[in-house]
């Protein structure tokens, strides 16, 4: 027993030992586009595993308030996600929101300590104040939020509709920071910096937010009926149920648009026409609120905009213009310009405009602004002209994203802390590349395409009828199956040090996706943005110097059986029986995951990234820790890479022969595929696992019979 | 490239049945290309004996494995003589040269071959080698289009084709090809069908003084330097 523990291997150099355990994966496209780096990629891939719990960790790890994210963020990492060049980005956001439904995201108690004695004011509630007060309290600062409104959450409560965003979501986290410890004013508006340094603050983080709307600068912009998109929203999200009347029009092609236009119709509305002065290229809306919006009856009248507004008889005569696309200017968007003589009239009960909204900082406050009355900042340290007055959100960048926010009061909490720290501001340097570049078409032809599914929506004529959730969360087999879609960029395979390998091109000839290849050097590359990680090679190198980039894809096999060899391998009462599964799909999380950890007498299942990393070797050291009978088992057609099991049946074959060698029956080594299974795969294993029994049985008489 | 395979796993451990501690020796070159002894070989190796071991208890041994980058330069051994020094046998998994390489610079130590040494020869594809060069150490594969007959022949002819090939195969192997119609047609291609009419003597085998030493280092005479 004791030479089974000692699996003495070849005696590296330490340097490369430290190489071998350290990460040399890239860091990809979705968390170089997340404002927050959330780690994106290891989330999604907890998610494909089943470990739903273990994902929410990762998500929490990275976005103080996760739940507003997986309900409203205008993931710029879908954007950013390279599998759209195969064919639809990874839902993630929609991965995110099962994460946390299924995750038991309400349940987790955030806490923190109070280990410094400078106290910070933080103006405005808003993302950008929140994830600023929960890092803070983190960090250990007293902290106190300024309100201006009722409740908390700035524009999350009072700007984006509860048929986006539930008002419960906004409650929990909100709950979450006072269990913490921070200190909540509402209903008290601050008009003058001095005063909260003379009452003891130290130093003030102002995130005000943009509520003011834009004005149209129209004739009759004045006139009742005529409301503000914002304005309106806030009414609305704070308890108020103003009528918009049988006809609405919205004016605008932005989400709030959208959302004024959608809670029109959920207010009653008959009618309710969007007019926007550009075309539908243009629209800065996300694409799924456009589509939900129509599906609703929303009705959108592209290059048209109001010039004047009449008042008459109760309703408003609205003069609008017509307009086409003139030339580019300087940000690339196309500018309108109006067709002479095009003008017509429409008549409306109500008109909302929603072209745009600013910031309005109080005098009082003393700080610099800058271009549309935003408030002027250092980039990288968020601080204003005030010594100790910090600024951040939407108040600095104009109308942005609850991302971007968040990620903005996560910076000011560190820039805070540095400041009253009085440190020279730490910037923590990512140590890892960032992974750039598109996949080649020869790539991405051998990528297998699978449909991106979209979490279910309420039908649309329920919807319209009042301000329930629009959006559903996926079950647990389609959410598994979305985030097995993940490419793992960066994850792939690499060459750990150039001078072992023996350039015998084995790896060239045998990539699915022929990605290795041959330098002018006579050097053999594995370019990282076009390796599919699906590790074929890594198995297959004569001479052991293909690694996967993670350490954790790396040591996984051995280590998984160390562990069934100190837990498992000592009982006797039933033949152990080792299975090499792969980690997604049927074996995963499919109909066989409750073959996991022992949870039936006797299988142990080892789980793997795919079955093609799995090593002629580990095949016999589960054999030497004790198993009686060892099983491959991938996934075969619901497999999201091409061809992977004939990798592993050519070294089933190779230990089968080996194993007559010594004396063992082959059959007790087996490889399953589910899809060229005829039978259910249960009873495929069931059979399996007799049969094993059955060899085992007649090889302890054996034993008998020889002493 | 040295092409080899690895020797049956019952033969190695009735060869290593005397020796309790056995170090394997991989070889970083030929024989890692040809998947017969390299890193993952040695370890495949290993596994195989360990659960031999623990599986049919004939015999204990402790197993150490290491794999040089090239076994037939002296200098690559010095980097073992440490670990060299607590094993009772070496297995050898480098071709013929390799084993007696060891054998030289650790004269009191069993080395043991693990591997047989087959031929030279060339990649086909993953997995498959096929023989190319018969080391005759007298080339003519300028008159043969760059066709070796003395391997591709199954008999060696000088001058081919014989009266045994059929429909471009040979009689003594229906699926080989037969290197002289290979030669013919690829003279043919060259414009160099004239070459076929040539006749080539047999060959003396005899002029090959085995071993064979090639000294590439130009002997200078120390007297004729200019001052």
């Amino acid at each position: 027993m004791d030479s089974l523990l000692t699996d003495i291997r070849q005696n590296y150099p330490a340097n490369r030992t430290q190489r071998f355990l350290a990460d040399h994966s890239l860091v990809p496209t979705c968390q170089t586009a997340c404002p927050l780096h959330m780690e994106i990629r290891e989330y999604v891939d907890l998610v494909a595993q089943g470990k739903i719990v273990e994902s929410l960790q990762v998500i929490r790890s990275g976005n103080p308030f996760p739940s507003i994210c997986a309900y409203v963020c205008t993931h710029p990492c879908e954007d950013a996600c390279r599998r759209d060049q195969v064919d639809k980005p990874v839902a993630i956001r929609a991965l995110k929101r099962f994460a946390l439904e299924f995750g038991g995201d309400r349940l987790i108690q955030a806490e923190a300590e109070t280990s410094h004695i400078e106290k910070v004011a933080i103006v405005g509630s808003g993302p950008a104040g929140l994830a600023c007060a929960y890092y803070l309290r983190k960090f250990g600062y007293p902290v106190t939020i300024f309100e201006a409104h009722s409740e908390l959450g700035g524009m999350l409560r009072v700007g984006i509709p509860q048929y986006r965003l539930p008002r419960e979501v906004i409650d929990t986290e909100v709950q979450r920071l006072t269990r913490m410890g921070v200190e909540i004013r509402t209903n008290t508006p601050v008009v003058s910096l001095d005063l909260l340094f003379d009452i003891g603050y130290k130093a003030i983080f102002i995130t005000i937010g943009a509520h003011q709307s834009l004005r149209m600068r129209i004739d009759g912009e004045e006139s009742p009926g005529v409301i503000d998109g914002a304005t309106f929203l806030r009414e609305i999200n704070l308890g108020l149920r103003p009528s918009p009347g049988e006809r609405c029009a919205v004016i605008g092609g932005g989400n709030v648009a959208f959302d004024a236009a959608r809670t029109a119709l959920r207010l009653g509305a008959r009618e309710v026409r969007i007019l926007y002065r550009r075309s539908r290229v243009e629209m800065p809306a996300g694409p799924e609120e456009v589509e939900q919006a129509l599906e609703e009856g929303v009705e959108i009248v592209f290059l048209v905009a109001p010039i004047k507004i009449k008042r008459e008889k109760g309703r408003l005569s609205v003069t609008c213009i017509r307009m086409e696309l003139g030339d580019p200017d300087a940000g690339g968007r196309c500018q309108p310009v109006p067709i002479e003589g095009s003008e017509f009239n429409e008549e409306f009960d109500t008109l909302i405009t929603a072209i745009g909204q600013a910031p309005q900082t109080p005098g009082g406050f003393g700080v610099r602004l800058g271009r549309g009355s935003t408030i002027q900042v250092e980039p990288g340290t968020l601080a204003t002209n005030r010594p100790g007055v910090f600024a951040g959100g939407d108040a600095v960048t104009g109308p942005a994203t609850v991302v971007e926010a968040l990620a903005a009061g996560r910076l000011a909490a560190s820039r805070i802390d540095d400041y009253l720290q009085h440190r020279y501001p730490l910037v923590v340097k990512e140590t890892r590349e960032s992974l750039t570049g598109d996949l080649l078409p020869e790539t991405v032809e051998m990528v297998r395409r699978i449909g991106r599914v979209e979490p279910p929506i309420l039908a649309s004529e329920e919807r319209s009828k009042d301000f329930e959730p629009v959006e559903l969360v996926y079950d647990w087999e389609t959410a598994t199956n979305e985030a097995r879609r993940c490419l793992r960029c960066g994850t792939g395979a690499e060459i750990l040090s150039q001078d072992r390998c023996a350039t015998c091109l084995t790896c060239l000839r045998i990539c699915p996706y022929h990605v290795p290849y041959l330098d002018a050097g006579s050097t053999v590359q594995i370019p990282i943005d076009q390796c599919q990680a699906c590790g074929t090679c890594v198995a297959e190198c004569p001479a052991k110097v293909i690694v996967l980039r993670k350490p954790h894809d790396r040591r996984r096999v051995t280590e998984e059986l160390e562990h069934i060899l100190k837990t498992a391998a000592g009982s006797k009462l039933k033949p152990l029986i080792v299975g090499f599964c792969c980690q997604y799909g049927l074996f995963g999380t499919g109909t066989l995951a409750s073959l996991w950890r022992g949870a039936r007498a006797g299988v142990w299942i080892v789980p793997v990234l795919c079955v093609a990393t799995v090593e002629a070797e580990h095949l016999l050291r589960a054999l030497e820790i004790g198993a009686e009978g060892v099983f491959v088992a991938g996934c075969g057609d619901g497999c999201a890479r091409e061809n992977t099991a004939s990798w592993i049946r050519q070294r089933v074959e190779k230990v089968r022969k080996i194993l007559v060698q010594i004396g063992l029956q082959p059959e007790r080594l087996q490889t399953f595929v589910s899809g060229t299974l005829s039978e259910d795969p249960a009873q495929g294993m069931d059979n399996f696992i007799e049969q094993v029994g059955g060899l085992y049985l007649a090889s302890v008489m054996m034993q008998e019979v020889k002493s | 490239m040295i092409v080899a395979e690895q020797k049956p796993l019952d033969e190695i451990s009735r060869m290593i049945a005397s020796y309790e501690r056995v170090l394997i020796l991989g070889c970083g070159t030929c024989m890692t290309v040809c998947d017969a002894g390299g890193e993952r070989e040695v370890s495949f190796l290993h596994n195989a004996l360990r659960v031999a071991q623990s599986k049919i208890g004939n015999g204990i041994h402790i197993f150490w494995e290491y794999t040089l980058k090239r076994q037939c330069d002296p200098e690559f051994l010095e980097l073992i003589v440490e670990r060299v020094a607590e094993v009772d046998a070496v297995l050898s998994l480098g071709c013929g040269i390799g084993v007696q390489a060891v054998a030289e610079r650790f004269p009191e130590l069993p080395s043991l071959p693990g591997v047989n040494t087959s031929f030279m020869g060339m990649t086909r594809e993953t997995g498959v080698w096929d023989e190319r060069c018969a080391a005759c150490g007298d080339c003519r594969l300028e008159d043969t289009a760059g066709i070796c007959p003395i391997t591709r022949c199954i008999k060696g002819i000088l001058n081919g084709p014989c009266a045994g090939t059929k429909n471009g195969k040979c009689e003594a192997n229906k699926d080989m090809d037969c290197a002289w119609l290979l030669v013919y047609e690829r003279l043919e291609k060259l414009a160099q069908l004239e070459r076929m009419r040539r006749y080539y003597p047999p060959r003396n085998f005899r002029t090959i003084p085995r071993p064979r030493r090639i000294i590439s280092k130009t002997s200078v005479d120390p007297g004729e330097e200019y001052g």
